[in-house]
């Protein structure tokens, strides 16, 4: 280089693209708002154990209303840290929740599967649920695994239990799952301890996050809080997530929204902080509009995306980890407003920093889970990534020296600095570049048409690491113990 | 006179409460028939608000404001009724089933039926086979409407229809279903009489059930 030695004052780099939806002033008032809101209105809680827990822990209880003082609220906010860590099924430290990491996944608990091999819309099997654990195993852009739809083939209320029994024996990745209630929850935990040896191994490097959901406005069903309690006694990673509506379960305003996800987050955040200290919470997440023709909670508007980066925001002011929303479409078919709308979301996320972007495979306003829609998301986020990781400006990317060396009217095609430098283009895999000839020669495929093909062909190929056989077998015997458990319930029922 | 149905009906239609209750007032003041005021003015209104939904010109929170006018008129001419028959598509009792709390598309589903003409009877959420079976008893309805959005609550809509059957009431009222996993083919596994995917279908459901 032959730049004279040199030194800089107030030079600042950009090492990523900036985007913020929210200033910290903005984030202080929708926080503040949500104090508000739980210290004047509360929010209705239906577990005696929550209640107690509430009422134990110097929250104003009256029947099932609960106020919460702000001293409190805040008191657990700051004893949330600020950092999780997520191991892979075989121990490794994969994701790192803290500060603006991104990590993207498909969602849980759709009613309907988009079947990738006859596409047809129906009710989800046990052996889709394999399927979704293999696909989400293969991606590289996919972090985690969910389930991708609620099994309608076993036992109903132990569906949870047997999607968890899928996805781990198929993904080495991190798991986030669901469960009906803390029993569920039992089970989902103790399959994981049988993976990894033990609960203490569990809990010192856990592979799994739990994940419960709250129906706004400030209302807590006995299942959604006393889920977010178990994983703070038990000492697991909670994703505690609203399903947020503006218009309908929230005010018609973005702001007022904001302010119910908040306050319902804290809700759960509260009971478990009051448990354990210091236990894991991740705030979730969902929220988006109610459409006023439709009726539907829309997995594809725009505000989606802007509530979810405005939310984020305010996760990062509370430091508190966020689960977010992405890769989703209202569409019902593998077609062009899917595309639109999942790229839209996954960028928006991206460019958010919301640590866990989840529901990359939400077709239909969320009713039906779609691989294909996930093997495309996984694409996306490649594309995604690349525009994360911004422009390197430094003396070896300014390459003065290269454009010096070719000069006027040359190219630089034959250069070292090319070579050393060309594959940081991304790359598409699924994105057709060829010219018209080549791409008629392989067929005038549409984009629709090669995303059915690699999922297909990663379910017939894929090969998971498997369980080694003992392992398998201890987590067969829970879910034979639950079985035996929910046949009990029926009989004396 | 008929310019008070248009008026009625145009204030129905733009939401106007305080403005329908006046106009009501008015026209009973004027020795206006009750049952002429709800079918010429509110109802009337009423229906164009269904018509311009039905084609995304109005939104649910428009309808609703709409329902609300209409109602604050109704309020006012029900009480002079009194022995003629209140003008209803019939009656429907609409509950969240047993260990459900999500009832805001419930809510929905009965507030449009409410605009539609319909009398409902809203059990809110949590409503097990027996506080259906109550209902029924007590209400007589034409129809009960049970909404769901677990998959696991969604079975004990099973458990509501068998024991109207032992009752020996299913045959006595339509049953529908709905809510985010219930399906056609859901409805008709459970023996129920119909399905809706949302709150305006529901209220067409009603309709055709009734006829």
């Amino acid at each position: 280089m032959t730049r004279s030695q040199y030194v800089r004052a107030n030079y600042q780099v950009n090492a990523t693209p900036q985007f913020h939806v929210l200033s910290e002033h903005q984030c202080e008032d929708i926080y503040y708002g949500a104090l508000e809101a739980l210290e004047r209105t509360g929010a209705e809680v239906h577990s005696q154990t929550a209640l107690r827990i509430f009422r134990e822990g110097g929250c104003r209880v009256d029947g099932n209303r609960v106020r919460f003082p702000a001293r409190l609220v805040e008191r657990a906010v700051r004893s949330t840290p600020s950092r999780v860590v997520i191991s892979d099924r075989e121990g490794h430290r994969s994701m790192f929740l803290e500060g603006n990491n991104v990590y993207y996944g498909p969602g849980p608990t759709n009613t309907y599967t988009l079947d990738p091999f006859t596409g047809e819309r129906r009710r989800p099997k046990k052996s889709d649920t394999v399927r979704a654990g293999i696909v989400c195993d293969a991606l590289p852009n996919i972090a985690y695994a969910m389930d991708n739809g609620t099994p309608m083939d076993v036992t109903p209320t132990l569906a949870d239990v047997h999607a968890f029994q899928a996805l781990v024996e198929n993904t080495v990745k991190p798991i986030i799952h669901w469960g009906f209630g803390i029993e569920q929850y039992q089970d989902i935990v103790d399959m994981a301890a049988a993976v990894t040896g033990s609960l203490e191994e569990l809990q010192r490097n856990p592979f799994i996050i739990l994940y419960s959901e709250s129906s706004p406005p400030l209302r807590h069903s006995e299942e959604a809080i006393d889920k977010a309690i178990f994983a703070a006694k038990t000492d697991i990673p909670v994703i505690y997530t609203p399903c947020t509506f503006s218009g309908g379960v929230a005010p018609a305003t973005m702001a007022g929204s904001l302010v119910i996800s908040v306050a319902d987050f804290l809700v759960g955040l509260v009971a478990g902080q009051l448990v354990r200290e210091g236990a894991s919470f991740i705030m979730g997440g969902l929220i988006s509009t109610m459409d006023m023709s439709s009726s539907i909670l829309s997995y594809g508007a725009t505000e989606l995306s802007l509530l979810s980066a405005g939310l984020t925001d305010v996760a990062r002011y509370m430091k508190i980890p966020m689960f977010s929303t992405g890769g989703c479409t209202d569409s019902k078919v593998i077609d062009v407003q899917m595309g639109i709308e999942a790229a839209f979301s996954i960028l928006i996320a991206g460019l958010s920093g919301a640590n866990v972007v989840h529901d990359c495979n939400y077709m239909e306003y969320g009713a039906t889970g779609s691989l294909e829609l996930m093997v495309m998301d996984d694409e996306i986020i490649g594309m995604v990534k690349k525009i994360l990781k911004g422009i390197e400006v430094d003396d070896e990317h300014l390459a003065v020296d290269v454009i010096d060396a070719v000069g006027p009217g040359g190219h630089f095609l034959g250069e070292m600095h090319t070579m050393a430098h060309f594959r940081d283009f991304w790359a598409p895999t699924l994105i057709n570049r060829l010219r018209y000839d080549g791409w008629k020669a392989e067929g005038s495929k549409t984009m629709g048409q090669r995303v059915r093909e690699k999922t297909q062909n990663i379910i017939n190929t894929h090969e998971p690491e498997r369980l080694p056989k003992d392992v398998l077998h201890r987590i067969q015997e829970v879910v034979d113990r639950a079985e035996a458990r929910e046949a009990a319930k029926k009989i004396s029922k | 006179m008929s310019n008070y149905f248009e008026d009625l009906a145009k204030s129905v239609i733009a939401g106007q409460q305080e403005r329908v209750k006046e106009l009501t007032r008015q026209a009973l003041d004027a020795g206006t028939d009750p049952v002429e005021i709800i079918n010429q003015g509110l109802i009337a209104g009423m229906n164009v608000v269904g018509a311009r939904f039905k084609v995304g010109q109005m939104f649910v929170p428009e309808v609703l404001m709409s329902a609300r006018a209409m109602n604050g008129g109704m309020d006012l001419v029900k009480p002079l009724l009194v022995g003629q028959e209140l003008p209803s598509a019939g009656k429907v009792v609409l509950g969240t089933v047993k260990g459900d709390l999500h009832d805001i598309g419930k809510n929905l589903v009965g507030m449009m039926l409410e605009s539609a003409g319909f009398t409902v009877v809203n059990l809110g959420v949590d409503a097990g086979p027996d506080k259906f079976l109550q209902a029924i008893k007590e209400h007589k309805p034409g129809v009960i409407g049970m909404s769901a959005l677990l998959t696991t609550t969604m079975l004990s809509m099973k458990d509501t229809i068998e024991v109207l059957k032992e009752e020996g009431l299913r045959n006595k009222v339509k049953v529908i279903v709905g809510g985010a996993p219930i399906s056609q083919d859901f409805a008709e596994e459970i023996g129920a009489d119909g399905f809706a995917p949302d709150a305006a279908s529901a209220t067409d459901l009603c309709k055709k059930l009734l006829a």
